[in-house]
């Protein structure tokens, strides 16, 4: 995105002002949302999240690992985001690392909750193994891979969806360990575990530009922006989480008022993405289907190729 | 604690071993505990400033909130890098480390990283960049011990250094946080709440205007409770802007006296 003229900067502010942003939206329409779930099949889960031009990649995978000695009967969780360079060439090498460790620490926040675990998005509790000794390790890795504004909104949905997404294996154990010792596990290849994810917040980036806020801002408004609040809420209307980006000081009033802005539009999000990342998985298991016939069928065709063989000899 | 020296040899001390248990800080379903220092819900901890705590440095400060200590230095405005563009406003550098004794088990803090960025976000509002064109100015702070509610006291520490250095302001800031423990509001944590703590928090604002340079909420929060903490801590914040200017005067009016 090169610069701005100044006409261009008033006609965006102007605009917004007027409740029609320069793509014809109102303030508090999203672009529209296109969710993607299982695109990486050797990752536990994943989904791809096109919001207009900002198209992200989330995938999880569980590993097995021990718990942190401070809170045994939890599992742990890491987010990680990485900015491609190919949504960027500044982000080629350490560039991107800024932006990535914003957006890292700003989904832990909203997606992990305080350090009792309450509020989380994921029941921590869910991961645990043997207590004390074993427990599943989620890695969710975030990539950017076009950047067109509003990439923390994109991402939440990414990980929402990636997590309804994911399987973690069934695992028995097989020898109980006393000790130290880490007992023998049994996992299984065909079980799998689904994650609940109605209780994961999404996040919702209000952008102030003059005296009005617009939801999925693109780099254009982003750049007028005074200042920025990411809210994540949950189905119950909780807030999950909060970070205020951007320098220009905000009364306080007028960040209550944003919240609950954001509540608003997070409710019609929430439903959104929900029915996105049904569909999505309905086509998912569809086509699996037609995988699995397929197999069938080649298998059946080569018994008849063999049994032919065998009569002809 | 160090045992006394043997008469033989008075050159070598032996460690007694002092069993010290103190016990868990609240059980669950204990609904009027006490805090462990004793302060009520609502009641932030002494606040100690000093500027000038290092010579060398264009502007300094100490900041001690009870346990959490914490030393600022500013340098500047200093030329910026050659390989940098030019900008006709200037530019703010911040850094915060913690020294590997600061916390309870040696070894680091988890969030470095993103605390330098907040601290730049926290204070770039408050700051008059334009005039100081071409150069930066380099914040860097240095958590000596970690008691609980260490970032928010970062950030008062080095608005205090800024001024203390004669960069330019439109107020100072003041940061506080807030713990959510049950149903309870706690503010100003220490390090053991923090750790039981169901969410927090943290908002920094410059009192005078009345305006909130940053908010980071963790935790799950109701509107209603938001509305609550952020009273409560804009009250705090008024109160710790009124000490760290009462200490600006001390120090203008020591340097006076001949």
């Amino acid at each position: 995105m090169t610069g701005l003229s100044l006409g261009e900067k008033q006609f965006i502010q102007g605009g917004i002002a007027q409740d029609l942003r320069s793509d014809g939206r109102k303030r508090l329409t999203y672009r529209p949302i296109y969710v993607e779930t299982g695109v990486i099949p050797q990752a536990n889960g994943s989904a791809r999240v096109r919001m207009g031009g900002t198209d992200v990649i989330a995938s999880v995978k569980a590993e097995i690992g021990r718990p942190s000695p401070l809170q045994p009967n939890k599992g742990k969780v890491s987010i990680y985001v990485d900015c491609s360079p190919t949504a960027a060439p500044m982000f080629e090498g350490r560039g991107g690392e800024e932006l990535s460790t914003e957006l890292s620490v700003a989904l832990q926040r909203c997606l992990l909750g305080g350090k009792s675990g309450a509020g989380a998005g994921i029941e921590l509790s869910s991961l645990i193994v043997v207590e004390g000794k074993v427990c599943w390790d989620l890695y969710i890795d975030g990539l950017v891979i076009s950047s067109d504004g509003n990439l923390l909104d994109a991402l939440g949905a990414s990980i929402k969806a990636a997590l309804s997404n994911t399987g973690i294996p069934r695992v028995h154990v097989v020898a109980e360990a006393s000790g130290e010792d880490q007992p023998e596990l049994d996992i299984s290849d065909e079980e799998f575990l689904q994650f609940d994810t109605s209780g994961v917040p999404v996040i919702v980036t209000l952008t102030r530009v003059g005296r009005h806020y617009i939801v999925d801002a693109t780099p254009e408004e982003e750049s007028q922006m005074s200042s920025a609040v990411s809210v994540s809420i949950n189905r119950k209307g909780l807030i999950c989480g909060l970070t205020k980006r951007g320098g220009a000081g905000l009364d306080p009033s007028v960040i209550l008022d944003m919240i609950s802005v954001a509540k608003h539009v997070s409710e019609q999000l929430i439903d959104r993405l929900d029915s996105e990342i049904s569909a999505s998985t309905v086509s998912c298991s569809i086509s699996q289907c037609l995988m699995w016939l397929e197999n069938v069928l080649n298998l059946l065709s080569s018994l008849a190729t063999q049994i032919e063989k065998r009569l002809m000899i | 604690m160090a045992g006394k020296a043997s008469t033989t040899t008075p050159s070598t001390y032996s460690p007694s071993p002092n069993q010290r248990k103190r016990p868990p800080l609240f059980k669950d379903g204990d609904l009027d505990w006490v805090r462990p220092d004793g302060r009520g819900f609502h009641q932030c901890r002494p606040a100690f400033f000093r500027t000038g705590a290092v010579n060398a440095a264009a502007g300094s400060a100490y900041a001690e909130f009870g346990n959490t200590k914490v030393i600022v230095s500013v340098f500047g405005p200093r030329e910026s890098k050659k390989a940098m563009m030019y900008s006709d406003i200037g530019r703010l550098n911040c850094n915060v480390s913690y020294t590997t004794f600061a916390s309870a088990v040696r070894g680091q803090v988890s969030d470095q990283k993103e605390s330098s960025s907040m601290l730049h976000k926290a204070l770039e509002g408050a700051i008059r960049l334009e005039t100081f064109p071409k150069t930066t100015v380099d914040v860097f702070a240095l958590v000596l011990e970690s008691g609980g509610s260490d970032f928010p006291v970062v950030i008062s520490c080095a608005s205090l250094a800024l001024a203390d250095a004669g960069i330019m302001l439109y107020d100072l800031v003041a940061a506080v946080s807030v713990s959510c423990l049950g149903p309870n509001l706690v503010i100003d944590p220490i390090s053991e709440e923090e750790s039981y703590q169901d969410g927090s928090l943290v908002i920094t604002c410059m009192p005078s205007r009345y305006e909130v340079t940053q908010l980071t909420i963790t935790g799950e929060w109701s509107s209603a409770r938001i509305n609550e903490a952020m009273q409560l801590c804009l009250d705090a914040c008024s109160k710790l802007g009124k000490v760290m200017r009462s200490c600006l005067k001390e120090a203008a009016s020591a340097s006076e006296e001949p």
